[in-house]
């Protein structure tokens, strides 16, 4: 068999993409501590991140509405590793939280601290911890915080 | 259904993570293959349609370079961006608008060496917001999917494992499949590489590079064309909301609507009793008790119990994914086209070392995106 020709074709690119409003504000909202999110009309279902339409009702939404900081850690991973622009790197174990904040109907997903990755549960309690000072971006949040103990741990 | 498809010829390639032939060949080898089998000519196929993505491929519109690869020179072509099997649905609506009487669907992946899989799928994430952050990814994804049906239904990480055995057992016996060495046990897949947990490397299958075809007729040049044909008896369709926090991902409610649709057109009432067989699109072992259930096949929540039963490996009462699927090999964008040739070859007794007993009916899948935000189903029976 005769060895392959390849070429080596190297691209690189800067996409311009438009965020659109409701992720803009987003944005602007975690930079000044605020977590917000957007209430349906019709369904009265309060999503974050805020998008622009509901898929189910397919109606306009334009409600911002800012929902807790705290919430509920309904699910979680501990993960090992990252992607790094298309490659797996390892990593110290971390908490991916997905969190049902007070006020939201949607989920979000973030990094959880606070507990370590083989005590973590579903139903534990969760809060918001910001970066000082916040930045122009999403990454003013910076993680969540369990704020209860378990209570396996509060029985003691 | 105003008029009856049927898949009349299918080849595939060897998957291996680095092809010693171009995709253009490889192209023209599937079709030469094809017409060589059927004895007919490029003058014989109607339209054409493939499967391929463009940032996978680093060409803009990439399948123009295939086309006169398939005998499509001065022919209609149209491809589908995501997976193989959605290039089938494009083909078979085709056929039954009545314009055409023949359709070839090809589906050619390179994802074992052109460039980082892994890339292309966090390129479907939102660029804004999910992308930069980078936690959602698609392991991380059905990572969370997987915990959450194990929480729920109790079931254990060596159950899980059984269930990526159970698929690296059948690929073994998959000739075209890359080779392992030995069959992984239990003890094995808990001892492999963690991801996101639970999942770990042996619950995944190696990305490769091949590819897969098929013809489609309308039941009049079906019959001329062969005596085994594979009639499509339905199909479905279903998309969900983006953000995962927003969907039900252990339910995978676009998967039971498309399900639903496509059972309904096959006049399917009890999709566990009728269906003889299933391949279906698992890119982690843990997808395949939450989507079998999702497509009715085993009751919601009796994962633990499945694996335990038998029920479903090769020579159980409904097998799934006897080929191995995914676990034994991720062609991207042909993962689910592979999945159909898979079935083809089992109901019309082809299969040789895979081969179920009895395959009357089967059911095939694909997915696309984080924790399966999008499902093709479609029924097959002879």
């Amino acid at each position: 068999m005769p060895e392959n020709i390849n070429v080596l074709v190297p691209i690189t690119y800067v996409y311009k993409n438009r965020v659109g409003q409701f992720i803009e504000k987003f944005i602007k909202g975690l930079s000044q501590k605020k977590i917000l999110g957007v209430k349906c009309p019709k369904c009265k279902k309060v999503y974050v991140p805020p998008r622009a339409v509901c898929g189910k009702c397919f109606s306009r939404l334009d409600k911002l509405v800012e929902v807790g900081q705290e919430g509920i850690l309904e699910n979680f991973t501990v993960g090992h590793v990252t992607i790094d622009n298309g490659e797996l790197k390892d990593a110290p174990p971390y908490i991916l939280g997905v969190i049902k904040l007070k006020k939201a109907d949607s989920a979000i997903t973030a990094i959880v601290k606070g507990v370590e990755p083989n005590e973590a549960k579903p139903g534990l309690a969760v809060r918001a911890v910001w970066k000082e000072p916040p930045e122009d971006n999403f990454s003013s949040l910076d993680y969540f915080e369990i704020i209860r103990p378990s209570a396996k741990k509060r029985r003691r | 259904m105003e008029r009856k498809v049927a898949v009349v010829g299918y080849t595939q390639t060897n998957y291996e993570k680095e092809s010693p032939i171009s995709r253009e060949r490889i192209a023209f080898d599937l079709a030469t293959a094809i017409l060589q089998k059927l004895k007919i000519s490029r003058d014989d196929v109607d339209t054409i349609v493939f499967s391929s993505n463009d940032f996978m491929d680093g060409r803009t519109i990439s399948e123009v370079y295939l086309v006169q690869r398939v005998g499509a020179h001065m022919k209609d072509e149209t491809k589908a961006e995501a997976d193989g099997l959605n290039a089938v649905l494009y083909a078979w609506m085709r056929i039954m608008s009545g314009q055409y009487n023949t359709a070839l669907v090809v589906s050619i992946s390179m994802s074992g060496s052109q460039f980082r899989p892994l890339l292309v799928q966090n390129h479907t994430l939102d660029p804004a917001y999910e992308r930069p952050r980078g936690l959602v990814n698609f392991i991380s994804g059905a990572a969370l999917q997987a915990r959450a049906y194990m929480t729920k239904y109790h079931m254990s990480e060596e159950n899980l494992a059984q269930y990526a055995v159970k698929s690296l057992e059948n690929a073994r016996k998959n000739p075209f499949t890359p080779k392992r060495d030995g069959v992984p046990t239990v003890k094995d897949v808990l001892n492999s590489k963690p991801l996101y947990d639970p999942l770990r490397e042996l619950h995944t299958g190696p990305f490769v590079d091949g590819g897969c075809a098929v013809l489609l007729a309308s039941e009049e040049r079906a019959k001329e064309l062969t005596d085994k044909p594979v009639w499509i008896k339905g199909f479905g369709h279903s998309l969900d909301t983006y953000y995962i926090g927003d969907r039900n991902i252990i339910r995978v409610n676009s998967l039971r609507d498309a399900a639903k649709r496509a059972y309904k057109m096959a006049g399917i009432k009890n999709p566990s009793r009728d269906i003889s067989l299933a391949e279906i699109h698992t890119n982690f072992a843990s997808e395949e008790p939450i989507f079998t259930e999702a497509l009715g096949l085993f009751p919601d929540g009796s994962g633990v119990k499945t694996i335990k039963s038998g029920i479903s490996r090769r020579e159980g009462k409904l097998p799934v994914n006897p080929s191995g699927g995914p676990i034994g090999a991720q062609p991207m964008n042909a993962t689910g086209l592979v999945r159909l040739v898979e079935a083809v070859s089992q109901l019309r007794g082809e299969a040789g070392p895979t081969q179920v007993k009895r395959a009357r009916t089967a059911v095939v899948h694909a997915q696309e995106g984080v924790c399966a935000q999008h499902n093709v189903v479609g029924i097959l029976g002879v």
